[in-house]
């Protein structure tokens, strides 16, 4: 089960200058720019995180302002830069966050929880009473991953996920996202090219607060906008 | 005439006499007699670092003895009882032993009286101490540290009248023991005979049947070499003999707790009567 | 005299231990408003402040006349103590709550938290070691300044403190002074442990 979004018209002050896009259920999409160019804010658009100044965002062609916002994150995923997995809590209770507030039994959630750390390869019975601050950078986000997705969202909302990890845990993070095969509707925030590229079919181009690309991921480098030739040549991508 | 000036100026700082230290105790009436002491001794020509307020009576005493203070009034009562510890003594010898010169009374005797609320007494009824004991079960004391722990104080009182409390007493700032007798937060306080406020609170002194309390007659007190300060200082304080009666000082300090007057004030006009 | 210091030292640690924990049920609240409220929440935390620059005597002194909350007796020394404890923990509820990682937090409002999960669950949990710091703080600082409860008829070690100061008698001081570091020091210890078991990541 798998959400569209559509963001309609949307202007935030000084950041967002008149956005439109529609994403199918099930589809998956780079945002891709500069620092500032307003990715980061377009992405936390669809979880109502931040509230446009004019324009709407549609879920499933429901308009946001007329959803309950705390549902509608409850069936979403979000991973961020940091984890932000709560330190204060065991690795299994991170990962048990959402089925809990979903009001699934404990055998349930145990069950999928058992489930989606195999598939991050943290096996539960090892890592499940672990705390956050005793692992790696690149395990604490597999666990973010893993939080994200135990209750099958519909849609995946990341931000950056593998900014603060080193080339090579990236990699295989990249990989391991893209085994997941999740059949939500994701939405990836990168400045990195090569890994929009790896992680989604397209890639969708901010710049200065609007959007000036959006194409299928195999399609971006061919375009000949300056700020693509800059972006893939920044990238090292073979032209 | 420049030169005139500076030789004067010279001479006036060469006679400048040291300062003599004048204390008192804490508590209104103590205030008012250190203040007027120290304008008798002003007059007199002498100078005066005043340091009024100190504290209670071993505070000053202590000074005393040091030489941190010159002179103060104390009580003789208190002298026999609480300072030297000998009932039966005779003050001035005693003091003279210590170096310090028990000087002329002032003229009144300022006791120990006990005191309740008025209603209180009409309702129970209280005249004497000795009455207490009808209402040793319920009544709140209330005293300033002193009386709690001196042995004339409170536990001779008890002893001597055989009486037993059950509550025992709440201790505060002797200034503050009229006011918590007025707004019911105790029952009995320990209060001076001469005090002023008594009448205009509603409250009223006990007679003291069984005579437990002795007699306290103000008196200068000064150290033996206060003249070395400032010659005339002994003549001046001598002045002081018999200046003012129980009526004198009761008023007195009813000016300066009831009607809110300046201390300097009300020692000056004193003086001048 | 032993069973008098007994009594007083009781009395002393009924005052602090009621004004402290009035402070916590009044200070936390109000240090989690101060965080969700920025422009009233500045104001709050400069009154509060400058209640903590009154010398102490001077505050009881103030409270006397007030009817109802003032007077003369425990309750007004009760009253002066909540008024000092409240900075160290309002402070300190503030600061904690404001230090949790502004990345859990956003991660706790995208997983679909409720403001008030959010608080529970994840704010108040990572602000204890300071919320707890601050009513070490001010249990530390109550228990000396409850000395001063004596000079109003309140009670507490400060009795003899004041007692001895007037008789110019150390023995009284001490006997009002030792327990009143002693019992400073046990709290110190005690909540710098609890302190120390709240620390979880």
């Amino acid at each position: 089960m798998s959400s569209s979004i559509e963001l309609r018209g949307i202007e935030v002050d000084a950041i967002l200058r008149g956005i439109s896009l529609r994403i199918e259920a099930g589809e998956s999409v780079a945002f891709v720019g500069r620092s500032g160019a307003g990715k980061t804010t377009s992405l936390r658009l669809i979880n109502g995180l931040v509230k446009p100044t004019r324009g709407e965002v549609l879920i499933d062609d429901v308009p946001l302002a007329r959803t309950d916002l705390v549902a509608l994150r409850r069936r979403s995923g979000y991973i961020i830069q940091g984890s932000g997995l709560f330190p204060h809590r065991t690795v299994y209770d991170n990962v048990a966050t959402v089925p809990r507030l979903l009001g699934w039994d404990e055998a349930r959630i145990k069950s999928a929880a058992h489930e989606v750390m195999s598939r991050i390869a943290m096996p539960l019975e090892r890592f499940g009473a672990r705390y956050p601050r005793s692992l790696s950078g690149g395990e604490q986000q597999r666990v973010g991953i893993a939080r994200a997705m135990v209750a099958n969202p519909s849609m995946l909302l990341c931000d950056e996920p593998f900014g603060a990890l080193d080339p090579i845990v990236r990699r295989e993070l990249q990989e391991t996202f893209r085994e997941l095969r999740s059949d939500a509707t994701i939405v990836f925030v990168t400045h990195d090219l090569v890994e929009a590229m790896r992680v989604a079919q397209r890639v969708v181009l901010f710049d200065d607060g609007r959007i000036v690309s959006d194409t299928p991921s195999v399609d971006f480098p061919k375009q000949q906008l300056p700020l693509v030739r800059q972006f893939v040549a920044a990238a090292s991508l073979p032209s | 005439m420049k030169r005139f000036l500076a030789l004067a100026l010279l001479l006036a700082a060469c006679s400048q006499k040291r300062p003599i230290v004048v204390g008192s105790k804490n508590f209104t009436e103590s205030v008012i007699l250190g203040e007027m002491v120290a304008q008798k001794l002003e007059s007199a020509g002498c100078t005066v670092d005043r340091r009024l307020n100190m504290g209670g009576t071993f505070v000053c005493d202590s000074a005393m003895t040091s030489g941190a203070l010159d002179t103060y009034v104390e009580y003789s009562g208190t002298a026999l009882e609480a300072i030297l510890k000998q009932p039966k003594a005779d003050v001035a010898a005693a003091y003279a032993k210590r170096g310090l010169h028990w000087g002329p009374p002032l003229g009144f005797n300022n006791t120990f009286a006990m005191i309740v609320r008025r209603d209180d007494a009409q309702r129970i009824p209280l005249q004497s101490i000795s009455d207490l004991g009808k209402v040793a079960a319920q009544f709140r004391p209330g005293f300033g540290y002193e009386f709690v722990e001196r042995p004339d104080g409170w536990n001779g009182l008890l002893a001597a009248y055989g009486i037993t409390f059950a509550t025992p007493p709440k201790t505060m700032d002797l200034g503050l023991t009229y006011k918590a007798l007025a707004s019911n937060e105790v029952d009995l306080i320990a209060g001076n005979s001469t005090d002023g406020l008594i009448e205009s609170l509603g409250l009223i002194a006990l007679a003291d049947d069984r005579h437990y309390f002795p007699r306290y007659d103000a008196a200068v007190v000064y150290r033996d070499d206060i003249d070395k300060k400032c010659k005339g200082a002994s003549k001046a304080l001598e002045s002081l003999r018999g200046k003012l009666d129980d009526a004198a000082m009761r008023r007195l300090n009813f000016e300066v707790d009831g009607k809110k007057r300046d201390v300097a004030v009300v020692a000056h006009d004193a003086l001048g009567r | 005299m032993t069973a008098e210091i007994l009594r007083v030292t009781g009395e002393h640690m009924l005052i602090v231990a009621i004004a402290v924990g009035v402070a916590i049920v009044i200070g936390i609240p109000l240090g989690i408003y101060c965080t969700r409220n920025p422009r009233a929440g500045r104001v709050a935390l400069r009154v509060i402040d400058a209640i903590q620059t009154i010398p102490s005597l001077a505050l009881f002194g103030f409270l006397i006349p007030v009817p109802f909350i003032g007077g003369i007796g425990m309750r007004t020394a009760i009253v002066a103590l909540i008024l000092y404890s409240l900075l160290p923990i309002v402070r300190n509820t503030f600061v904690g709550i404001r230090g949790v990682d502004p990345v859990v937090r956003d991660a706790g409002v995208a997983l679909g938290l409720t403001t008030r999960q959010l608080l529970f669950d994840v704010e108040l949990p990572l602000a204890m070691p300071s919320i707890v710091a601050g009513i070490r703080i001010a249990t530390v600082i109550g228990i000396g300044v409850a000395t001063i409860a004596a000079a109003v008829g309140g009670g507490g070690l400060g009795t003899f403190i004041f007692r001895g100061v007037a008789m110019v008698d150390t023995r009284l001081i001490l006997a009002g002074a030792l327990p009143a570091a002693a019992l400073a020091l046990i709290a110190d210890v005690v909540l710098s442990a609890v302190e120390r078991k709240m620390i979880k990541g």
